[in-house]
């Protein structure tokens, strides 16, 4: 009823004000008329009642307007009034309104596209039910063999003792990722695929669109010969066919039957395609010490992360006093799926967020600076409504309307620059599940509370102080130019400062960050990354299963490829250097103590062709290269890196002396017959570790990477020398062929997106800082104008002025560079983890930003000190 | 006349006029003057006061008004109780009379 009553008021009062105001003012009429009798009635004079009956009343205009208070909807319409005003406003200034709306258009754009990106990375729900569950559960290695890692994969029997052991988890599944080769009429195509238990799909519980997942019993060997395939694959390859089911496929030379697709968007582990059911025998199941697989589970609705992590832990120690022979010092961790999925990105992702907020902030500074300047424009058209009664609430709510319709207008437009911005960044940045990334309802609320923050900053400071001046000497202070009160320009000042020091800190930053790319980009890998080709195949077990036919692949690979015109050399290896991807093994030195193979030292270990070091460029230090004669029927050989020589042998000639890889132990002790220069495996920022190299003729892995070394332009070999390879099996297809230039400058694709990004939000703030500076300086040169033009005449030098209005503008630009310098002390720290071969507070940077920010600070003091000097004095003191 | 008049406690002047329209319908100046005489000059209710007064509980639905003609012939509007503003008049009446005893009590307690 209240509520009925309630609505149609505010009806009426919104649509049919008129009717309703008309009204009351003939109340009121009638209040005055009947008062006015009565006075008339105790004696008065009609002019006397008239009188008293309006003096208690006490002003018809001012009873109306409490009544209108109180009317429902009275704060609807007075906000759809002050959006009126303030687009009438807005129109008016037609060159401010483009230059705000614009300036918080990138800056709001920025922020939403950044925004969009950690949303889909960080904060977005993976695609898979209840994700918040899956965890991954990885070993944790023996501190004293891998220095710094943190995670590892696991061995078949250890898995199964985990599984069968905890209690914490729903479900748990093992997989790996390989690469398959599928037969089509024409080149076979490389593609990514899961080897995955039967129980993978129901961790992540995901079905097939079409058909069926696996069963336990395709897990058995034989039985295995089914493929489930992605929703891409399916499309690309064969044409969304909907009775594919049941057909079979040729993958690395074996036949497999289709048995199901999964859904579009479906592409775990990572750009995996298709997947085939992980069958270990009876052998595989009893393996504790070679670690080469990925455990997924999903923990029990009533368990947390901690009480998972505890079990695990107390389950690996009981296995490390089971076997201590492969399990001393290995434990194991559990890490929710996003963190692991997100990685390293996190900080990065965190720092270019703040950074992008840094760079609006700047924006709202330098725009509520320009709404100051504008404002004492406005001075008196505030100062006459507030004498005429208007409440401060009601005109900082006015002004505050206005501000936060720029930023809404800056908002949208920002929108649309982030919609192409986040695309940009996914391309810029190649980002993890990046079909996540993109303008969704939350980035759309994220653009909206933004916007409206943003028109809240850039209002409150000039709301506030309009409002607070006072009326009498803003309006006797006539049409002049001279308004702006002292306290005015200080505010303009402390937003200036607080500009610079924002744009300093992110200079800073960037500064860091380019100081480390620098340093990296000089850093010498060990190899020649010039004029070289790489890719990589792995050959069919069904038809290379036997290492004579390895053997012979490999030979006729390196024959029919150094036969291409263009080829200086090529060679093989298990892994290219910096392509991502290492394998480690545990060995022992002959005449020292062998111990456990778990307290065995570890060094990385590769399997090359005699060729490898010529043809990748790694030069000799001491001894040999391998040679054709290095071969499964001769003396175990093995060639080792400086690095290992150094740790192992050190002081000591390792020529000559024999260590058995323990992969390898049933070939006995190897004799070293080398040592080569030390190669960045890894990452051009992380220390080239130990490594030793054993012939590929001795230990022939079903796996291989060519380097080939051209005369000319690599790009221009891809083409032959893969003809090359397929001449001798066309069913082998080759994976990651790109030159050893692009080897390396992906391996830096992260760094230089955080650093373009970084560099790109700090020049913005840069540029903004200086605008800044020049509006206040050349306002103030506006305001001084008749000051300047006195001492002018008096005498005072183009110099003195110059000197005078720059030292102004290098004060505020001083105190902005020691605000922003120890603000840079104190957050540069933060992102210590993404810097390399600088300290957080290099003094280099520090010093060399602040000299830009100075430099530009006076340059963009020096234009308007310029007009200064140009001041006529005559004219000057006319003005007034 | 010669009595002080005493500020209106927020809440009261709500009671008040309820109290007057639930003796019959009223203009504005009726309201002002009933409460006049049946506070014996101790409130004197402003009309900057009384019409917002009026006009919110109007919308809140408790009152309901309409033009009418004066003792003297003149056009003047009237407001008259709802059934739900009898009720709002019953259930304040009641609150304040719980009130007005536990402060009277407080006060006489030594």
């Amino acid at each position: 009823m209240a509520l009925i009553s309630r609505l149609t008021s505010l009806w009426r009062n919104l649509f049919h004000k008129d009717r309703v105001d008309q009204e009351f003012s003939e109340e009121i009429q009638s209040y005055l008329d009947l008062l006015t009798e009565a006075k008339l009635r105790q004696g008065l004079s009609p002019r006397e009642a008239r009188r008293n009956a309006l003096l208690e009343l006490g002003g018809v205009e001012q009873v109306e307007e409490r009544v209108r208070e109180i009317r429902m909807g009275r704060f609807i319409e007075t906000v759809w009034r002050d959006v009126r005003t303030g687009v009438r406003a807005l129109v008016h200034s037609p060159v401010f309104t483009v230059v705000t709306v614009l300036s918080l258009a990138l800056g709001i754009g920025a922020n939403t596209a950044i925004f969009s990106v950690v949303n889909g990375l960080l904060l977005r729900p993976l695609p898979y039910p209840e994700s918040e569950q899956i965890v991954d559960v990885w070993h944790t290695p023996p501190q004293q063999s891998f220095p710094g890692l943190d995670k590892f994969s696991v061995s078949p029997a250890n898995y199964l003792d985990w599984k069968a052991q905890s209690t914490s988890f729903e479900q748990t599944a093992v997989y790996t990722d390989t690469a398959f080769s599928l037969s089509t009429s024409g080149d076979p195509l490389p593609l990514i695929g899961g080897v995955v238990s039967s129980d993978f799909f129901s961790v992540l519980r995901s079905n097939a669109i079409q058909g069926r997942t696996f069963t336990p019993d395709e897990e058995q060997p034989g039985h295995d010969q089914v493929v489930v395939i992605g929703h891409r694959l399916w499309q690309r390859a064969f044409g969304a066919n909907p009775n594919i089911i049941g057909q079979t496929l040729t993958l690395n030379s074996r036949s497999f039957t289709v048995v199901g697709i999964m859904p579009a968007g479906f592409e775990f582990p990572r750009e995996a395609e298709l997947w085939v059911p992980l069958a270990w025998d009876d052998n595989d199941r009893k393996t504790r010490s070679i670690h080469d697989y990925l455990v997924i589970a999903r923990l029990k609705q009533n368990v947390s992360l901690q009480q998972a992590k505890a079990e695990m832990s107390t389950i690996s120690s009981r296995l490390e006093q089971q076997y201590p022979e492969e399990n001393s010092g290995w434990g194991a961790v559990v890490i929710p799926l996003r963190e692991d999925l997100v990685g390293d990105m996190r900080l990065a992702l965190l720092v270019l967020f703040s950074a992008v907020g840094f760079v609006l902030l700047i924006a709202c500074a330098n725009v509520a600076n320009l709404m100051l300047a504008r404002g004492a424009n406005r001075q008196r058209e505030i100062a006459v409504r507030i004498a005429l009664g208007a409440g401060r609430a009601r005109l900082v709510r006015q002004l505050l309307t206005e501000s936060v319709l720029l930023a809404v207008i800056g908002g949208l437009l920002g929108l649309l620059l982030a919609v192409w911005g986040s695309k940009l960044l996914v391309q810029l940045g190649s980002l993890p599940n990046s079909g996540d990334i993109g303008i969704d309802t939350w980035a759309l609320g994220f653009t909206l509370l933004v916007s409206f923050g943003a028109g809240i900053i850039i209002g409150i400071v000039p709301a506030l102080q309009f409002t607070r001046t006072s009326i009498s000497e803003t309006l006797k202070q006539g049409s002049g130019r001279t308004g702006g009160t002292p306290i005015k320009q200080h505010t303009r000042k402390v937003l200036v400062i607080s500009e610079v020091a924002l744009s300093l800190v992110l200079l800073i930053g960037a500064g860091l960050m380019i100081r480390s790319f620098w340093k990296l980009q000089n850093v010498n890998p060990g190899f020649d990354t010039s004029n070289a080709l790489t890719m990589s195949i792995v050959l069919n077990w069904s038809r290379y299963s036997e290492p004579h036919q390895r053997l012979a692949f490999a030979d006729r690979a390196i024959e029919q490829i150094r036969a291409v015109p263009g080829v200086v050399s090529v060679g093989t290896t298990t892994k290219i250097p910096l392509a991502g991807g290492g394998s480690t093994q545990p060995f022992s030195v002959e005449g020292r103590p062998a111990g456990a193979i778990a307290e065995q030292p570890m060094a990385q270990t590769r399997y090359i062709s005699p060729d490898y070091f010529r043809a990748i460029g790694i030069s000799l230090r001491q001894g040999r290269f391998f040679s054709e004669q290095d071969r499964d029927n001769s003396v175990p050989v093995v060639i080792i890196s400086e690095a290992m020589a150094r740790r192992f042998w050190p002081g000591e000639n390792p020529i000559g002396k024999r260590l058995t890889p323990s992969f390898h132990s049933e070939q006995g002790a190897r004799e070293i017959v080398g040592v080569v220069g030390d190669v960045k495996t890894s990452g051009l920022d992380v220390d080239a570790s130990a490594m030793m190299y054993l012939p590929f003729k001795q230990a022939p892995l079903p796996f291989m990477s060519f380097v080939v070394r051209t005369s000319s332009n690599p790009e221009s070999l891809i083409q032959p020398v893969s003809r090359a390879i397929y001449s001798i099996d066309k069913e082998q297809a080759l994976t990651n062929v790109q030159t050893m230039e692009q080897v390396l400058t992906k391996s830096l694709s992260d760094r230089r997106f955080n650093m373009t990004l970084l560099l790109t939000f700090a020049g913005v703030a840069l540029m903004l800082a200086a605008v800044g500076v020049y509006g206040v300086m050349n306002y103030t040169v506006t305001l001084r104008t008749r000051e300047l033009g006195i001492r002018m005449a008096l005498g005072a030098k183009k110099m003195d002025v110059l000197r005078l209005v720059v030292g102004q503008g290098l004060t505020l630009t001083l105190i902005g560079v020691g605000a922003g310098l120890i603000s840079a002390y104190a957050l540069t720290r933060l992102m210590a983890s993404l810097l390399y071969g600088v300290t957080a507070t290099d003094y280099l940077t520090f010093g060399s930003v602040s000299a830009v920010l100075i430099a530009v600070g006076l340059a963009a003091s020096y234009v308007p000190a310029r007009r200064a000097t140009k001041v006529n004095p005559t004219i000057a003191l006319r003005a007034e | 006349m010669a009595k002080k008049q005493v500020d209106l406690l927020q809440g009261t002047l709500d009671l008040l006029v309820l109290k007057s329209l639930a003796l019959g319908p009223l203009h504005g100046l009726g309201v002002s003057n009933r409460i006049a005489q049946i506070t014996k000059g101790t409130f004197k209710v402003k009309p900057g006061s009384l019409f917002p007064a009026l006009h919110r509980m109007e919308e809140a639905g408790w009152l309901q008004s309409s033009w009418g003609e004066s003792e003297n012939n003149r056009r003047a509007k009237y407001y008259r109780l709802t059934a739900a503003g009898r009720r709002q008049f019953d259930a304040e009446t009641q609150d304040w009379q719980r009130i007005s005893l536990a402060i009277t009590t407080a006060l006489k307690a030594t």
